[in-house]
């Protein structure tokens, strides 16, 4: 049968890379990766294989996220292209380990190179801006994660202005997004702090928070940055970057509003004290004033018993000048004038006398 | 313009503290206390009915 078209080669090489194109658009595949190498400091080439098969790859380093090394398994975003020279390749947009063994020592390469160039340095951490009424969110909206972190927002404290970035938060245009709520809140909001939240997931579906232009955007970004992803044991390089860093959503609201039942309590608890003290001072003052009145009261008293004992004496004294008393001594008073034939009146304790003198006699 | 509750939260602080203070004065207390009581209902209450407003960005930031 006679062909109905004749292609140039470059032709269909074009014609290969279009049907490849349609076919394949943003195709993901997973394998390991092999022959691994970066060319000219900005061309990377390595080969994607599995048991049976192996595929070239090449990719811009600028869009290479995650440290790569041999032997590591990887998920790619590539398109497939038919190269001039007749070979089969991908052409990669996005990649990122996968497995845990991958995870992990991605994870410890690009934390070694960050921290080496001090992007998690204590001394770059903001602390929360204090009495917070605007809050940036960047998380999926319909993740459990988001609801839980504004079901103890609301919970908490209220009169916020909370603003929600919609983004994925796994998968591999995830970092991509989260990067553009990022600069969306540093360019046109006015958003006191940002927090960035995902809840749990497996360490595959937390792998964005280790994408290394992610890490980078939120240690750059101008507004301080809490994150709450995944749970308490999960620790990613977005952590290490953010100024803050909560181990859940519902931690990264608790530490991000204060709360509202506490400080009633505490209210309740200053009334009561301040109404103690107040009692107290009262009982304190009528305290003084008794005391003042029992010394006052021990004072008249001792001025009373002595003034008593002072009228006692004088009166003991004018007892004993009493001439009753002395005639009860025995002594008798006379009175008349004295001389041999007058007559005197003798007075006694019992008698009053009269008795005419019949001599006069000095002594 | 009306005070917020950060700020009444303020105003009952500082009307505590000054039970502690030197300027405490009994014949002034009595009327501060009942002030302060009123005031801290009013910041109990304040609390109870603040709502947070929630809203999600309409850009779409997967463009």
């Amino acid at each position: 049968m006679e062909p109905t078209q004749v292609y140039s080669v470059s032709d269909f090489q074009a014609v290969c890379n279009q049907i490849l194109d349609n076919a394949f658009t943003g195709v993901v595949i997973e394998g390991e990766v092999a022959s691994f190498k970066i060319n000219q400091g900005k061309f990377v080439f390595f080969d994607l294989k599995d048991d049976q098969s192996s595929i070239g790859c090449f990719m811009m380093k600028f869009a290479l996220r995650f440290p790569l090394e041999d032997g590591m398994k990887v998920r790619v975003r590539a398109t497939p292209k038919l190269t001039n020279w007749g070979k089969f390749s991908l052409t990669v947009q996005a990649i990122m380990p996968v497995g845990e063994g991958s995870l992990k020592k991605s994870f410890e390469l690009l934390k070694k190179k960050l921290t080496d160039e001090g992007l998690f340095a204590p001394e770059k951490k903001r602390p929360l801006p204090e009495n917070i009424t605007k809050i940036g969110v960047i998380s999926s909206t319909q993740a459990a994660g988001y609801a839980d972190f504004c079901k103890i927002l609301n919970e908490r404290w209220g009169g916020l202005e909370v603003q929600a970035a919609h983004c994925q938060v796994q998968g591999m245009v995830a970092a991509d997004q989260i990067i553009k709520a990022l600069a969306y809140f540093n360019e046109r909001s006015e958003v006191q702090v940002i927090a960035v939240i995902r809840g749990g997931g497996s360490a595959d579906d937390l792998v964005v928070f280790n994408d290394e232009a992610l890490v980078r955007a939120i240690a750059a970004s101008k507004i301080p940055v809490i994150t709450g992803i995944g749970h308490e044991i999960d620790e990613s390089l977005c952590d290490l970057a953010a100024d803050v860093v909560a181990s859940t959503p519902s931690n990264a609201a608790q530490m991000l509003t204060r709360d509202r039942r506490e400080i009633i309590d505490s209210i309740h608890g200053d009334i009561k004290r301040i109404n103690n003290l107040f009692n107290t001072k009262v009982d304190d003052v009528i305290a003084a004033n008794r005391d003042e009145m029992l010394r006052l009261g021990k004072d008249i008293v001792v001025r009373i018993t002595t003034i008593d004992n002072e009228v006692k004496a004088q009166c003991k004294i004018l007892e004993q000048l009493n001439p009753e008393k002395v005639l009860e001594r025995g002594y008798a008073l006379m009175k008349g004038e004295v001389g041999v034939g007058n007559v005197v009146e003798i007075t006694t304790h019992k008698q009053d006398i009269k008795a005419k003198i019949t001599e006069v006699k000095e002594r | 313009m009306a005070k917020n509750v950060s700020d009444k939260i303020s105003e009952l602080k500082t009307g505590v503290d000054w039970f502690y203070s030197d300027d405490f004065k009994l014949e002034e207390a009595g009327e501060k206390y009942k002030d302060l009581t009123k005031l801290a209902k009013e910041i109990e209450k304040d609390l109870e009915e603040m709502k947070n407003e929630i809203n999600v960005i309409a850009e779409d930031f997967s463009k």
